[in-house]
């Protein structure tokens, strides 16, 4: 187990550091200088017009004229102090904006998983007791066929259904603009009231693999003869399911909710400029029309580290849910 | 990742004798009209094995592909002239309306097929059968190269796909080919490492241990004992492959990072979407909802696809999925 643990850290330092090489390279390996687009091409795409100084800055920042062994280096030193650069388009740090925009997408990452875990447990557990039955291969058949249809395409499936066609839900934004609150309950009740949708398609994207894993895994438990000696015992049918089989079949389930925070970082990206949620997805998308490149790495970088994280985490709690995994 | 690869092995092999005993009715074959015949009902027997769900999704694909491969002959208007008004209702003139410059939606929509499946079909089969050549050599040749080959995979697998692929491509310009490039490194490594774990189980079988005794070189035993053993895996990884591929183009051009000279499914959703007031007007009915259906049923007549070719391969998985 202890070489497990060394491998898993390993893996995720390595992933890091590829990502960070990534992110160092990306730049220098573009035609040219990176900051002389200028021109714009696209509908709508917001003119950024450098002053020579801001250029000088840039070419500074990076490093530009220097050998690039220094200047890796000095990108390293830049992160490890927090220093992501200056947004061009805001005009302020990128750690700032990334932080403006950072709650609003884990807000609605959690509560997804947190929703999608619950309801994929639920659902799975009931389907597993119903096996035999007629209603549980329709609800099979039926969460097959969702779970292949990527999350931004539900979205804007549900957007049309929700927001365009029956005006139940708003069409954007995280909160109703220039509102004025009468208290705490009010402005949470304005919140999730925005943020239902998108919790709600990232919900259903994930929500399919947690059920088919607890179904499945479900099954191979109740099969166990430790089930069948609690049942002999003369626990009652709810006792047995909630804390013989479901516990048992819940390892794999917090497994799997990490690797699911990474698909989701993913899909947010896409799912916030659907009901043009303003998160990081949000603000990478106007980082990449603007051309605004220490904005598009810094929330690269953000999304990886917490991925990572998410992935350490799940190593710890697993350690804790299962007595067999000595830490 | 042992145990389900343990269980594909079960399946493949059960498999691999079905495709020998095929190998061995094929010997006895006795003239050009009878071989027609043969092939037309072994495609036909193979056709039949499918489910419902696996037939409606090859159906729907051929569709999708005669439509890619004939648009020209079914459209009336060229996808990137102005051809009509501005935001023109489904009707006569145009069969699905126009959007906001006066270009034929179906146009589009038939051309933009294009797209999709040549992306999808391109990264597939390079990063499928690339990878699976990779993980087999690896498996083969083993020690300290099949290792190294591990932790890069491991690394790659961790690596978040989507958002690096939408930094690269904002960096290094949007185009084909950038798109392609990409998605081959980010989805190599899934049939690598089964293609990998295919061979290091095939190798210990006695019938290639016995073909090396007679003196079988590495690359006759590979080419023949090997590869074809571990083709039917990489097939259905293929098809996951492509899936993959065509929602990352589709997202990608959705966030306007589509290879701005031709008009995919993606770009589409791209031009409607950031056309302001679009949910305010009638127009999203006509000029969002063709390639969103179009995306969804081409997702879904894949999965369908795999999930029947898994079925297929697998027998196993039929309880282990609870089907």
């Amino acid at each position: 187990m202890v070489n497990d643990r060394n491998s898993l850290i390993f893996r995720l330092l390595s992933t890091l550091f590829i990502i960070l090489v990534i992110n160092f390279f990306l730049p220098r390996m573009m035609p040219g200088d990176p900051f002389s687009t200028t021109s714009a091409d696209e509908v709508g795409e917001d003119i950024i017009v450098m002053t020579e100084e801001q250029h000088l800055y840039y070419i500074n920042y990076y490093g530009l004229d220097r050998p690039l062994p220094e200047q890796f280096l000095a990108y390293m030193k830049n992160l490890m102090t927090g220093n992501l650069g200056r947004s061009i388009y805001y005009k302020m740090p990128v750690s700032d904006v990334i932080m403006l925009h950072l709650p609003w997408t884990i807000l609605i990452v959690v509560s997804a998983t947190v929703i999608s875990t619950i309801s994929g447990v639920v659902l799975g557990t009931l389907s597993a007791k119903n096996r035999k039955k007629g209603s549980d291969r329709i609800m099979m058949t039926g969460m097959i066929a969702f779970a292949e249809i990527p999350s931004f395409l539900l979205g804007l499936i549900l957007l049309l259904i929700f927001s365009v066609y029956l005006r139940l839900f708003p069409l954007a934004g995280a909160v109703t603009p220039f509102a004025n609150y009468n208290g705490m309950v009010e402005q949470i009740l304005d919140i999730s009231y925005h943020a239902f949708l998108p919790v709600l398609t990232l919900s259903l994207s994930q929500l399919t693999g947690v059920y088919l894993l607890t179904r499945n895994t479900l099954i191979t438990v109740t099969t166990k003869d430790y089930i069948r000696t609690a049942r002999a015992k003369g626990l009652g049918e709810k006792n047995v399911w909630i804390r013989h089989a479901l516990r048992n079949a819940l390892l794999p389930v917090v497994t799997r909710t990490g690797f699911t925070i990474g698909i989701m970082m993913g899909g947010v990206v896409l799912v916030e400029n659907v009901f043009s949620y303003p998160g990081i997805g949000m603000t990478l998308r106007s980082a990449v029309v603007g051309r605004d490149y220490p904005l598009i790495q810094g929330i690269l970088l953000v999304i990886a580290v917490s991925i990572l994280i998410c992935n350490l985490l799940v190593d710890k709690i697993y350690g804790k849910l299962d007595p067999r995994v000595v830490i | 990742m042992k145990d389900t690869d343990a269980s594909g092995n079960a399946g493949i092999l059960s498999f691999i004798q079905a495709l020998n005993v095929n190998k061995i009715n094929k010997i006895d074959r006795v003239n050009g009209i009878d071989r027609i015949n043969r092939t037309v009902s072994s495609i036909a027997k193979q056709f039949s094995r499918f489910s419902t769900e696996g037939k409606i999704g090859i159906l729907g694909i051929l569709c999708i592909i005669l439509m890619a491969v004939f648009a020209p002959v079914i459209t009336i208007y060229p996808p990137q002239k102005i051809t009509g008004d501005s935001l023109e209702p489904p009707g006569p003139g145009h069969i699905l309306g126009t959007d906001e410059l006066g270009m034929d939606i179906w146009s589009q929509i038939c051309y933009g097929a294009r797209m999709s499946l040549t992306i999808g079909l391109a990264v597939a089969f390079i990063a499928g059968f690339g990878g699976g050549a990779i993980g087999i050599l690896a498996g083969y040749i083993g020690g300290h190269v099949d290792q190294g080959l591990m932790r890069v995979i491991d690394v790659t697998m961790a690596l978040p796909s989507f958002p690096l692929l939408i930094v690269i491509s904002a960096f290094l310009g949007p185009s084909i080919l950038n798109v392609i490039l990409i998605l081959v490194i980010f989805s190599w490594a899934k049939p690598a490492r089964i293609a990998r774990s295919q061979t290091l189980s095939l190798k210990k079988n006695n019938y290639i241990i016995a073909a090396r005794n007679y003196g079988a070189k590495p690359f006759y035993l590979l080419r023949r004992h090997i590869f074809p053993e571990v083709l039917p895996v990489l097939f259905v990884l293929v098809i996951g492959i492509s899936s993959h591929a065509i929602i990352a183009e589709a997202g990608l051009a959705f966030l306007g990072l589509g290879d701005p000279t031709s008009k995919s499914w993606g770009m589409m959703l791209n031009h409607a979407t950031s056309f302001r007031s679009i949910y305010f007007t009638p127009y999203w009915k006509w000029w969002l909802l063709p390639p969103l259906f179009m995306l969804i049923f081409l997702l879904l007549c894949l999965a369908f696809i795999s999930r029947d070719m898994e079925r297929i391969l697998d027998p196993k998985l039929k309880i282990k999925k609870g089907f």
